[in-house]
């Protein structure tokens, strides 16, 4: 079929039938995207409803019915935060999280900068000593670190808790750091040596600096991990004055715990206001941090 | 002019080799120092444990007793003695099949819908909110989804008009599969970004001739979607693979009460020998079997992954 390309009228009715197909295509669309929206977000509408209603109400009405006020909340949160030392627990894993997180972004920037701007004889032999470290499961640590902290005395306390934290949230931040420090000119250090800066001035005011987008990715990941945390704060620090808060959490849950599922619930959203709101003021970083994983 | 040869001799070039490696050296020697931490703290923290740990399967270690003589294969031996490996080995093997084929399947689906609608970073936001919550927090939520007079049920009987109360989390038949549906809940969002991704990386051109050409929008999902998507669904398989293999939280969370947690998974099966019975050694043994199988087929996963990228390149 010959079209000609100077009919004005052709070409306007062509891209008028195309806008059409897209629009009436896209009102489609719209149903069961909001269908799958809906069933989405009912566990999380549960959680809203849920956190408002006394155990007593809880019982008597049905668990997605709105309840009849605000005031429960504060009543529940109080029972959480008493029964479970939910405030202590919580104050534990800000702590571990932003130590953590920032002492293993710190360590890795400096190895990656050791690997990436200095000669360092077998740099790649060092890299992939480390990143041996993202291979394993979690479960082949438990053990021998259990075993090792009893040792040394390090069960149960805040410091041994906080070294497997920063340890295991190293590899990945070097693995991503290390590339964005080399697409970094060499021009910039160069100048900075030649001027008589330092290895650690040149590090800290002209790599650094460069890179504050992907350490701020790279803290908000690990910072969520580490708070996140169940598996190792189960084992390695329990006791009830350095546990994290999901150890607390978990605690309060189950057939076993007398509590009603409105006390539960609203523990669930205490222990998950800090990552949610990271997550909302820091959108952009998160997502940039959770793609860098995959590239 | 004076030749090359007589300004390079040999004591020349010697001492400037020399030189050379004297502040290769000196900068290594720095380097050393700005590495040192990570490396002194992976070592110490992660690399030491795994070679302890495989020392471990091969002794009789138990926890009250501390007895640790050698037992050769004796733990592995057992593995395949206990009826509970096997179960969980089957389980962990729903699991990496559930993990990679759901979240795929749907966040594809939902990837294509959302591509050309507006709100579309409400809706990623949306979506990607449960993957910031701590599956600790994600399976207390959805436990009360699945109880007995929980949210599932009641909706069921809402449709049905019919009074239903099924323990899913209590019978064999669907714990793993509520379980899996929760975890889909949560890796939907992560899964749905990255593969829009991938979608918005495709040239529009040879979509635009296809469809000139009068192929069905099926047609042109097969024949050019699809291959050129498949380097990010690879990507996304990798991940899954790996959370499939090792999640723990989320079921032990979610089937606390389930009278045989112990077999819901290898990640489960390895806590409970060696927390819950203090069977050390053994546990370990489950810990490296499963590391080896986590190892292995990441690694066969990536080797395919590299193909196809190259072949698309």
């Amino acid at each position: 079929m010959a079209v000609d390309i100077t009919d004005r009228q052709f070409i306007a009715d062509l891209i008028e039938k195309e806008r059409r197909a897209q629009r009436s295509g896209g009102r489609w669309l719209v149903v069961p995207i909001l269908a799958m929206t809906i069933a989405y977000l009912t566990p999380l509408y549960y959680l809203f409803v849920t956190v408002f209603k006394t155990s007593e109400e809880y019982a008597r009405k049905g668990v997605l019915e709105l309840p009849d006020s605000f005031a429960p909340i504060i009543d529940n949160a109080v029972q959480a935060w008493t029964i479970a030392h939910l405030g202590e627990a919580a104050m534990n894993s800000f702590s571990y999280a932003l130590v953590g997180a920032v002492l293993a972004v710190a360590f890795a920037a400096a190895a990656a900068y050791g690997m990436t701007r200095l000669n360092l004889l077998g740099a790649n032999g060092w890299f992939m000593l480390i990143f041996t470290g993202t291979l394993f499961p979690f479960q082949m640590y438990l053990v021998p670190l259990l075993f090792g902290y009893q040792r040394v005395g390090l069960v149960n306390t805040w410091f041994g808790m906080l070294l497997v934290y920063v340890a295991i949230c190293i590899p990945f931040p070097l693995l991503v750091l290390r590339n964005s420090f080399s697409s970094i000119t060499r021009e910039v250090d160069e100048a900075a040596r030649i001027e008589g800066a330092s290895e650690w001035r040149v590090f800290i005011s002209m790599i650094v600096p460069n890179a504050v987008g992907p350490m701020i990715a790279l803290f908000l990941l690990q910072f969520t991990f580490i708070w996140n945390d169940l598996l190792f704060s189960s084992i390695l620090a329990n006791g009830i004055e350095v546990r994290s808060v999901m150890v607390a959490l978990q605690s309060l849950q189950g057939t076993y715990s007398a509590l009603g599922p409105n006390v539960v619930i609203t523990a669930t959203l205490i222990s998950s206001i800090p990552t949610v709101l990271l997550f909302i003021a820091l959108r952009k970083y998160f997502m940039a941090g959770l793609q860098l994983g995959t590239k | 002019m004076i030749p090359a040869s007589a300004i390079l001799s040999p004591e020349v070039l010697r001492e400037a080799r020399h030189r050379e490696r004297r502040v290769a050296w000196q900068q290594t020697r720095i380097a050393w120092l700005f590495i040192a931490p990570a490396v002194i703290m992976v070592t110490v923290f992660l690399l030491a444990p795994v070679v302890f740990n495989v020392v471990l399967s091969f002794t009789k270690w138990q926890k009250f007793t501390g007895l640790d003589q050698f037992a050769g294969f004796n733990n592995y031996a057992r593995l395949f003695r206990v009826p509970y490996f096997s179960e969980a080995l089957g389980n962990t093997a729903f699991w990496v099949v559930g993990a990679v084929i759901f979240p795929l399947a749907v966040g594809l689906g939902l990837a294509l819908l959302l591509r050309n609608i507006p709100f579309q970073e409400t809706f990623k936001s949306l979506y990607f909110l449960p993957r910031v919550l701590a599956p600790t927090a994600v399976g207390a939520i959805w436990y009360y989804v699945y109880t007995p007079h929980g949210v599932l049920n009641s909706v069921i009987s809402g449709v049905t008009g019919s009074p239903f109360d099924f323990g899913w989390l209590y019978s064999s038949d669907t714990v793993t599969g509520s379980v899996i549906v929760t975890f889909v809940w949560q890796t939907l969002g992560i899964t749905m970004v990255l593969l829009l991704l991938g979608l918005a990386a495709i040239p529009r051109d040879p979509i635009e001739a296809a469809r000139v050409d009068g192929a069905s929008s099926g047609q042109i999902f097969r024949h050019i979607i699809w291959p050129l998507l498949l380097p990010t669904v690879l990507v996304v398989t990798i991940l899954n693979v790996a959370a499939g293999f090792t999640t723990f939280d989320l079921l032990w969370v979610m089937a606390g009460d389930y009278p045989g947690k112990r077999t819901l998974s290898l990640a489960v099966y390895m806590y409970y020998e060696s927390f819950s019975n203090g069977a050390w050694a053994y546990g370990s043994a489950v810990a490296v079997v499963l590391g080896a199988m986590v190892i292995t087929v990441s690694a066969l996963l990536a080797v395919v992954q590299s193909r196809v990228s190259k072949n698309i390149r």
